[in-house]
């Protein structure tokens, strides 16, 4: 258990001052006694100050579930503050987490309260914040309590949803609810035609206009609103590239988990039901759902996204989807057997659109010798993956790289029209 | 070329380097008299340790060296006020350097109230130094020396007693 302790100046000050003095005096050294008796002063009032009572320490932070870079304050719980003049507090550093003050150290007299510290998790994933050591010193500085070790909190920092928005329609819209318009009529807003009356309608339908005109009666018809299964798959198998957070270079693992994030907010926002298959050493499934507690847990399945070098890609992806869903394939796609998967999926009847999250990460940088080993490596792994892609889009799954806002617009707008063509199925 | 540790703070540089070059100074003021080199070698190695480590009772050494060796030279004219200030200074710089790493920077207020408290403390130095040149120790009656005596052998003891950590 910490208690109050003399700080090496009280010491110091006890030795000089009360020892030179007293050595002074005893041995008739005038000079002793003249250099002693600053530490007298200052020996006496460290000593005085000495609190009475052990007090309890606790920090809290302000904010407990955070995107990446979104910030919390972390604030200091002392129960005694009798005979406390100065608090320190020293942050430990975390991967991926900034802290203010810059290098987390922070101190302040008491009077003008306790010193805070601002923690911000720059990228997404589990993060350790809060872990510190505390210090209280006492008036003159005469005894210390601590430094004390404060627990880290662990917390799910969720991926930032990047600005994304698409007017397009999803395909093929295979619910009942939702804002997206369906081929066929039913109780919607959306108009579709004036018909005569049949039994069965609804008298708020009738249009009289057109049945006063005609002389029989007529309905308005609208066409059903549906919502659209869409599936996020997420490809988890490598991070390739160095992220720098949310304020540097991104990965491919964080392009993936960012778009995904702001699909799924997309798409949850404007009415669709929307899974994730999560494809990883720790893969993870989220069946189809609507609404923001649904997206809650969409986005805490990718903030808990691990890689690892030993995990190895599907044969095939199962996903239980019907002909009407939409599969977004979030990939770097650099490897054959989830390229073969995502074709199997294409050629079942389900709607496919691979986003391409490679960013830069297959990139020279510059000045880099092009005729070294992991040059030329690198330069053979993206032709291959550029056949693959090639070969995909080939089978009508379109390929788009992520972009942000608008990246699927165009080849929405494409399925859209191809969905609404007649098919003859054999 | 990066001279500091990341997030080394320059105020407390300044602080940590009045740390090795007050004593120095302080034993510098007897020029032209130049003490022992072994004397010189102690206190510069000994403030150096200081100014390595503020927060550590090796900071005692330097002090008591120079302290000790102007003792024993027995100076009392106005370089005695000028050395007491210097160590009284280095003192106060190890003390504020001392509240935390070396990546806090130097509280403005903080550093303010210790001026306020050097100031404070060298108070006794002046009146202890006037005591010491105006009064003669001889005209002084015998039991004020008893007294003496058993006072700073109280306070010794009240010191330890103090400083020692509360039992659990």
């Amino acid at each position: 258990m910490t208690s109050w302790r003399p700080t090496p100046a009280l010491v110091r000050a006890c030795l000089l001052g009360v020892g030179g003095v007293s050595l002074g005096i005893v041995l008739g050294q005038e000079v002793l006694a003249v250099l002693g008796a600053p530490f007298v002063v200052l020996a006496a009032t460290g000593l005085a100050g000495r609190p009475r009572r052990s007090p309890h320490v606790a920090a809290r932070l302000d904010h407990t579930r955070l995107h990446e870079g979104q910030g919390a304050t972390s604030r200091l719980d002392v129960d005694e503050l009798a005979g406390v003049e100065h608090v320190t507090r020293v942050a430990a550093r975390a991967a991926h987490v900034a802290t203010l003050p810059m290098y987390g150290t922070v101190g302040s007299l008491v009077d003008e309260g306790l010193p805070t510290i601002a923690f911000s998790p720059r990228r997404w994933g589990r993060r350790a914040l809060g872990a510190e050591r505390v210090a209280l010193t006492s008036p003159w500085a005469g005894w210390r309590w601590g430094p004390v070790q404060l627990p880290e909190t662990s917390l799910v920092v969720l991926p930032r949803t990047a600005a994304y928005d698409t007017r397009a329609e999803v395909p093929q819209p295979d619910g009942l609810v939702g804002r997206h318009r369906s081929r066929r009529v039913g109780s919607g807003n959306e108009f579709e035609g004036i018909r005569p009356f049949a039994s069965g309608d609804r008298l708020k339908r009738i249009n009289w206009p057109v049945s006063l005109r005609t002389g029989e009666l007529h309905v308005v018809t609208t066409r059903a609103e549906q919502d659209a299964g869409v599936w996020l798959l997420v490809d988890a198998l490598r991070d390739i590239g160095v992220s720098g957070g949310i304020d540097g270079r991104a990965s491919t693992l964080d392009l993936t988990v960012r778009a995904a994030a702001a699909l799924a907010e997309h798409h949850v926002r404007t009415g669709d039901r929307v899974g994730l298959l999560v494809v990883a050493a720790n893969g993870a499934r989220v069946p189809l759902g609507s609404g923001p507690r649904h997206l809650q847990r969409l986005l805490g399945t990718l903030a808990r996204i691990r890689t690892d070098a030993r995990s190895t890609p599907p044969e095939r992806l199962d996903l239980g989807t019907t002909s009407g869903s939409v599969v977004h394939v979030l990939s770097p796609m650099l490897f054959t057997p989830l390229v073969t998967a995502t074709a199997s999926l294409q050629r079942g009847g389900t709607s496919v659109v691979v986003v391409d999250t490679l960013g830069d990460a297959l990139t020279e940088p510059d000045g880099a010798d092009r005729l070294a080993l992991p040059s030329l490596a690198m330069r053979m792994q993206k032709i291959e993956r550029d056949d693959r892609l090639r070969r995909l889009a080939a089978l009508g799954a379109p390929v788009v790289p992520w972009r942000g806002p608008g990246t699927l617009d165009t080849v929405l707008h494409q399925l859209s029209r191809r969905a609404q063509v007649p098919r003859v199925r054999a | 070329m990066r001279v500091l540790r990341p997030g080394v703070v320059a105020s407390v540089v300044v602080l940590r380097a009045l740390l090795l070059v007050l004593p120095c100074a302080a034993l510098a003021v007897a020029l032209p008299e130049v003490p022992h080199g072994l004397v010189v070698a102690m206190v510069v190695v000994s403030a150096a340790s200081w100014a390595w480590f503020p927060d550590h009772a090796v900071g005692v050494a330097p002090l008591a060296l120079v302290a000790g060796w102007w003792t024993v030279h027995g100076v009392v004219d106005w370089r005695l006020l000028v050395v007491g200030v210097l160590l009284t200074t280095a003192h106060l710089a190890a003390t504020l350097v001392s509240y935390g790493p070396p990546t806090l920077a130097v509280d403005p207020r903080l550093a303010r109230l210790w001026l306020a408290r050097g100031g404070l403390a060298l108070v006794p130095l002046l009146v202890t130094w006037l005591a010491v040149r105006g009064l003669d120790p001889r005209l002084a009656p015998s039991w004020l020396w008893l007294l003496a005596g058993a006072t700073a052998v109280g306070l010794l003891v009240a010191t330890a007693r103090l400083v020692r950590p509360e039992e659990r």
